[in-house]
C-alpha cells in the first residue's frame, strides 16, 4: 500500500516545553481525516485533534497543511501526495488562535468577536409577523443576497488565513463580517439593528480589510468575505459613517477620480488622516529628488466625456451616491483657481490644442463593456 | 472537585438542546445552561438534509390528523398515538418560530414556505432549506442562543446522572478542555444528546461523537430504555465509510444493480423500483449482497448507477453525491456506479420518555434521538427527525422551567463525582491488553452481522454472547494519554464503553421481539404480529450488570392497526 509521511505539530502545553513535530507514516487513502484517524487508531491514541461529522457540514477539522489551511476531511489523501510530490506534509493547526493541545485551537475569541457584530436576526415587527400562527412572506429573488453567507459553518479557515487578524487583534474576522452582513440585507431584519452592526462593524476593524482575498479562497463553502467586507463598507459610508480614514479615502478616490480622473497625493493624506502639513513637506520632497510636482492635474481633453462614464460605472454599481458634489466642485474651483479659467473654457481649449486623451477614455470604455 | 450550580442543565447542543435553551432562556430567569461535548454547530443536526415535516397553514388538503396517520403508519404501529397528536399538531408552530428566526426555508414563487413529498407521506409536507435543512436549523438556533446570552458549557462530556430514586439532583461530567470531574448541581437535567448508530461502527451514517452517551448514561442510572432493538438502516450508505448517499439519487432516476448488474428491485418492489419505502430497499440490497449477488472482489456491495443521468444533471441535481462519491469512494459517479450498502443510521428506540419528554425520574426529561417518546415507533419517516427534535425540545424545556420553579434545592452526594474520578483513573492505569479501536471495529462487526438488516434467533444469541464477551474484554482497554487538557483518548474510551453498554440493551429485546415490525426485520419470524408483540420493550441495567427486559402497552387512540402496505 502506498504510504506517505506525515509530520504533525505536537504540543501539549502541560509537559512540552515547546512544540514539535512527530513523524507518522499513513497510509494514502481517503482523506487527511482518515490519515489522522488511522494515526489515532493504530500508531498514537495521544494526538488531539478535532473532528465529528467526517463529511465536511460540521467545520470541526479546519487545519494547515504545508501552510495551507484545508478541511481535514475534504482533502484527499492522494490530492495532498500529488501536490507536495516526495516534500513531506506538514499537518499544524490553525493560526491566530493559541493551541491547546496539538491541532486543537482555542476558538472562543474569534466566536466571542463575531459575537459583537449581532449575527443574527433581530426581526422588524412590520415584517415579521409576531402572531407565532401568521407566516412570514419571503420571496425566493430576495434570498439570493444572502445565499452565500448562509454556508459559513464556522470552521475558521479564514480566520486563520487573514491578514488583518495577523496585524489587529480588534479584527472582527472575515467570517464574521459575513455572518453580520447576511442580516444587513435581509428585509426581515430591523433598521436600528442594521445601523448598530455597521457602527460595531467600524470599530471591529471594517476598514483594516487589506482585500488580500485570502479568506474568499480558503472557504470550504463558497463564502466571500472580502466581497462582504467591501458592500458593508459601501453600506457605512451611505449611512454615513464617514469619519474614518477607509471611509474618507474611499470618499478621496471616488470624488478626485470623477473631478480629475485621478486621485491627488498631495492631498491624500490631509483629506483622510488631516494632515495639513503634508502637502507642503511632499512638495518639498518631490522638489528635491526631482519629480514632477502639480498641485491639481491640468484637465484634459475628454474629461467630460469620462466624468459621464465613471458615473455610469458607478450608477451600475449602485455606489452613485457616493459622489459629494460639493467636494466635486471645490476641486473644480481649485481646477480653476490655478488655471485662471473655468473648467469647460480649459477642457474647450485642450479639445483645441487636439492633446490625446484617448487612452484614459477607451480603457474606461472596456471596463463598462466587461460589466 | 468544582461544583457548578445551575437550575436547568441541557446537555447536548443540537437541535434538541439548543431549542430547549432557547425556549428556556425565553421563559425564565432560572439558571440555564447547555452542556456539550462539542461546540454547539458541530452537533450532527447539522448534517440532515432532507428536511422537516409539518403541515401549515396553506397545505391544502393535508391535516396534522392525516400526518399523524402517515407517522404512525410509518411506525408500523408501535408508535404512541397521543404523543404523535402532540408532535404533529405543533408542526407549523415550529416551523413559523424558526422561520421568524431566520431559518432560510426554500420558498414558493409567491413566498410561502415550499414543501415536497417524501417517503411514507400522502402529501407534500416536507418543508425544506435547499439540500442543507438540518444545518440552517443548527446554524440559526445557535446564533438565537447567541442572541440570548445562553450559557455554554462547550467541550464538556457528560459522565453519570445522579438522582435519589424519586427525582434528579445533578450530573458529573469531564471538562475536555481543562480536565477534570465536575460536579454539577441542578434541579432539572434535559437530555438531548443524540442517537447511537455508532454501535455499528464500521457502517453507519453518523458523526463519529454519536455514541449515546446521555442514553448510556441513564441505562447506568437505573433509568428503562424502550424499543432498543429498532435500528433505521438507510439503503444507500457509501460502501467504505457509511456516509449518506440522499435519497434523491434514485429519486433523480438512479438505478440499484447487483454484480449481474441486473436492476434487481424488479424482484423485490416490481412497481415502486429502487423508490420502495427505505426499508424495503434496505432489505433487497442486503439478500443481494447475502444471496452472493453482491459486488466487488468480497461481493459485499451493491452498484448505485447514476452513469445513464449523464454529467449535467448530475451536477445539476446532484452535486453533493458527486463531490461525496469521489471525495470519500474514488468513485465518480458520471463515469462508474458508486458502491453502496445499507448504513446504521437512526436510533428509533432510547430513554423511556412519556408524551411531555418526562422520564420516571422527576426533573429528567429527554429530547430528540436519544429519546423514545416514542414517535417513530419500529421505523421513523424521513423528515420526522428534524420535527421531533423541535417539538420535544421546546416541550421538555416548558416541563423543566414549570418543575424547576418548584422544586427544592437538590443536595447531590459527591460520591459518584469520586467514583467517576477513580473509574477515569482505573482507565488510565488498566493493563491495556485490549485496544478501543480494535474492540470498537469488532462490536461494529458483531453487531452489523448479528443485529443488521435480519435478524434471526440462532444468530442473535450468538451475536449477544460475543457482544457479552467485548464487554468483558473492554475492562482491559487503556488510555494512554494522562494529560489533563484536551485528552481525546480518553473521550474515545469513554465514548466506546458508552457503545458497550448500549449494545446489549439492543440485542436482548431483539431476541425476545418474536415478529417483524418496522426496522426489526426477522427472518424467523417474518410476519408482524399484534397479539403478541404490539408492546413496547423496555430494558434496565440491573446492578449484577445483566439487561432485564419488560414490555409496556402501546397507547392507541385514533388509528387501530393494519396491514402496512404502500
Amino acid at each position: 500500500m502506498e504510504t506517505a509521511v506525515l509530520q504533525v505539530f505536537r504540543y501539549d502545553p502541560e509537559k512540552d516545553q515547546a512544540p514539535y513535530y512527530k513523524e507518522y507514516e499513513v497510509p494514502v487513502e481517503g482523506t487527511l481525516l482518515n490519515a489522522l484517524l488511522y494515526i489515532k487508531d493504530n500508531l498514537d491514541p495521544t494526538l488531539a485533534f478535532r473532528a465529528f461529522c467526517r463529511s465536511e457540514v460540521c467545520g470541526s477539522c479546519s487545519m494547515k497543511v504545508n501552510g495551507k489551511t484545508k478541511l481535514a476531511c475534504k482533502t484527499p489523501m492522494k490530492e495532498l501526495v500529488e501536490t507536495w510530490k516526495g516534500k513531506p506534509l506538514r499537518i499544524e493547526p490553525l493560526n491566530h488562535m493559541k493551541v491547546i493541545k496539538d491541532l486543537v485551537v482555542d476558538i472562543d475569541k474569534p466566536i466571542e468577536k463575531m459575537k459583537t457584530l449581532i449575527p443574527w436576526l433581530v426581526p422588524d415587527p412590520r415584517v415579521v409577523p409576531t402572531d407565532p400562527m401568521h407566516e412570514s412572506i419571503i420571496y425566493p429573488e430576495e434570498m439570493e443576497a444572502y445565499k452565500d453567507q448562509i454556508h459559513c459553518m464556522l470552521c475558521f479557515s479564514c480566520y486563520s488565513a487573514c491578514e488583518a487578524v495577523a496585524d489587529n487583534e480588534r479584527y472582527r474576522g472575515p467570517f464574521a463580517f459575513s455572518k453580520a452582513y447576511r442580516f444587513q440585507v435581509d428585509r426581515r431584519d430591523i433598521e436600528t439593528a442594521k445601523e448598530k452592526r455597521i457602527r460595531y462593524a467600524i470599530s471591529g476593524g471594517l476598514w483594516s480589510c487589506v482585500q488580500c482575498q485570502k479568506c474568499l479562497y480558503v472557504c470550504p463553502k463558497g463564502v466571500k468575505p472580502a466581497e462582504d467586507i467591501q458592500n458593508l463598507r459601501g453600506q457605512a459610508v451611505k449611512k454615513g459613517f464617514t469619519d474614518k480614514p477607509g471611509a474618507k479615502k474611499l470618499k478621496h478616490f471616488v470624488d478626485w477620480i470623477y473631478a480629475t480622473g485621478q486621485i491627488n497625493r498631495l492631498y491624500l493624506p490631509e483629506e483622510v488622516y488631516g494632515n495639513k502639513e503634508a502637502r507642503e513637506k511632499l512638495t518639498k520632497a518631490y522638489t528635491e529628488m526631482g519629480v514632477e510636482v502639480w498641485e491639481v492635474p491640468k484637465p484634459t481633453k475628454g474629461l467630460m466625456k469620462f466624468r459621464d462614464i465613471y458615473l455610469e460605472i458607478l450608477s451600475k454599481e449602485d455606489k452613485a451616491l457616493d459622489l459629494d458634489y460639493s467636494h466635486v466642485r471645490k476641486i473644480d474651483k481649485m481646477v480653476s483657481d490655478i488655471f485662471k479659467a473655468d473648467i469647460c473654457t480649459i477642457v474647450d481649449k485642450a479639445h483645441e490644442e487636439g492633446r490625446s486623451s484617448r487612452g484614459l477614455i477607451s480603457k474606461l470604455k472596456g471596463l463598462l463593456g466587461g460589466q | 472537585m468544582v461544583e457548578l450550580d445551575y437550575d436547568i442543565v441541557i446537555v447536548g447542543g443540537g437541535g434538541a438542546g439548543l431549542y430547549a435553551a432557547l425556549w428556556a432562556a425565553e421563559n425564565t430567569i432560572l439558571k440555564v445552561a447547555v452542556m456539550t461535548k462539542v461546540y454547539p454547530t458541530r452537533s450532527h443536526t447539522g448534517a440532515a438534509e432532507g428536511g422537516i415535516n409539518a403541515v401549515l397553514t396553506h397545505s391544502v388538503g393535508d391535516s396534522p390528523e392525516a400526518h399523524a396517520y402517515d407517522t404512525v403508519k410509518g411506525s408500523d404501529f408501535l408508535a404512541d398515538q397521543d404523543a404523535v397528536d402532540i408532535m404533529c399538531k405543533m408542526g407549523a408552530a415550529v416551523i413559523y418560530d424558526i422561520a421568524h428566526r431566520g431559518v432560510p426555508f426554500s420558498r414558493r414563487p409567491d413566498g410561502r414556505i415550499a414543501q415536497r413529498p417524501f417517503g411514507g407521506a400522502s402529501f407534500p409536507r416536507t418543508c425544506y432549506a435547499a439540500d442543507k435543512t438540518g444545518f440552517y436549523i443548527l446554524q440559526t438556533l445557535y446564533e438565537q442562543c447567541l442572541k440570548n446570552n445562553v450559557t455554554f458549557l462547550n467541550e464538556w462530556f457528560l459522565l453519570s446522572i445522579i438522582h435519589n430514586g424519586e427525582r434528579v439532583e445533578g450530573i458529573t461530567a469531564w471538562d475536555i478542555r481543562n480536565g477534570g470531574v465536575h460536579l454539577i448541581k441542578t434541579k432539572a437535567v434535559i437530555l438531548a444528546t443524540g442517537g447511537h448508530a455508532r454501535v455499528y461502527w464500521n457502517r453507519t451514517s453518523n458523526a463519529l461523537g454519536n455514541t449515546g452517551d446521555g442514553t448510556a448514561a441513564a441505562l447506568r442510572a437505573g433509568l428503562p430504555l424502550k424499543d432498543m432493538e429498532f435500528i433505521q438502516f438507510h439503503p444507500t450508505g457509501l460502501a467504505k465509510t457509511g456516509i449518506l448517499v440522499t435519497e434523491g439519487a434514485r429519486g433523480e432516476g438512479g438505478y440499484l444493480r447487483n454484480k449481474d448488474g441486473e436492476r434487481f428491485m424488479k424482484r423485490y418492489a416490481p412497481e415502486k423500483m429502487e423508490l420502495a419505502p427505505r426499508d424495503i430497499v434496505a432489505r433487497a440490497i442486503q439478500t443481494e449482497i447475502d444471496e452472493g449477488r453482491g459486488c466487488g472482489p468480497n461481493g459485499d456491495y451493491i452498484c448505485l448507477d447514476l452513469t445513464h443521468l449523464g454529467e449535467e444533471k448530475i451536477n445539476e441535481r446532484l452535486p453533493q453525491t458527486r463531490e461525496h462519491a469521489i471525495l470519500y469512494e474514488g468513485v465518480d459517479p458520471v463515469k462508474e456506479p458508486i458502491p453502496i450498502a445499507p448504513t446504521a443510521h437512526y436510533s428509533m428506540g432510547g430513554i423511556d420518555a412519556d408524551k411531555l419528554g418526562r422520564t420516571p425520574i422527576k426533573g429528567l426529561y429527554a429530547a430528540g434521538e436519544c429519546a423514545c417518546i416514542s414517535v417513530h415507533g419500529a421505523n421513523r419517516l424521513g423528515g420526522n427527525s428534524l420535527l421531533d427534535v423541535l417539538v420535544y425540545g421546546r416541550l421538555t424545556a416548558l416541563e423543566a422551567v414549570k418543575y424547576a420553579d418548584e422544586a427544592p434545592e437538590t443536595n447531590p452526594s459527591v460520591a459518584k463525582a469520586k467514583d467517576d474520578e477513580k473509574r477515569i483513573l482505573e482507565l488510565m492505569e488498566a493493563d491495556g491488553k485490549e485496544k478501543v479501536a480494535d474492540l470498537r471495529k469488532e462490536l461494529g462487526n458483531v453487531m452489523m452481522k448479528h443485529f443488521g438488516v435480519f435478524r434471526e434467533e440462532k444468530s442473535m444469541r450468538e451475536g449477544l454472547e460475543k457482544v457479552m464477551e467485548i464487554k468483558e474484554r473492554a475492562k482491559h482497554v487503556k488510555v494512554y494519554d494522562t494529560s489533563k487538557k484536551f485528552n481525546t483518548d480518553l473521550i474515545t474510551a469513554l465514548e466506546f464503553l458508552n457503545l458497550v453498554d448500549l449494545a446489549p440493551a439492543i440485542a436482548v429485546p431483539a431476541i425476545e421481539r418474536k415478529e417483524s415490525r418496522g426496522a426489526h426485520a426477522r427472518k424467523d419470524y417474518p410476519k408482524r404480529d399484534d397479539k403478541n408483540f404490539l408492546k413496547h420493550s423496555v430494558v434496565k441495567l440491573k446492578e449484577d450488570g445483566t439487561y432485564e427486559l419488560s414490555w409496556k402497552p402501546v397507547t392507541i387512540t385514533k388509528f387501530p392497526p393494519e396491514e402496512r402496505k404502500y
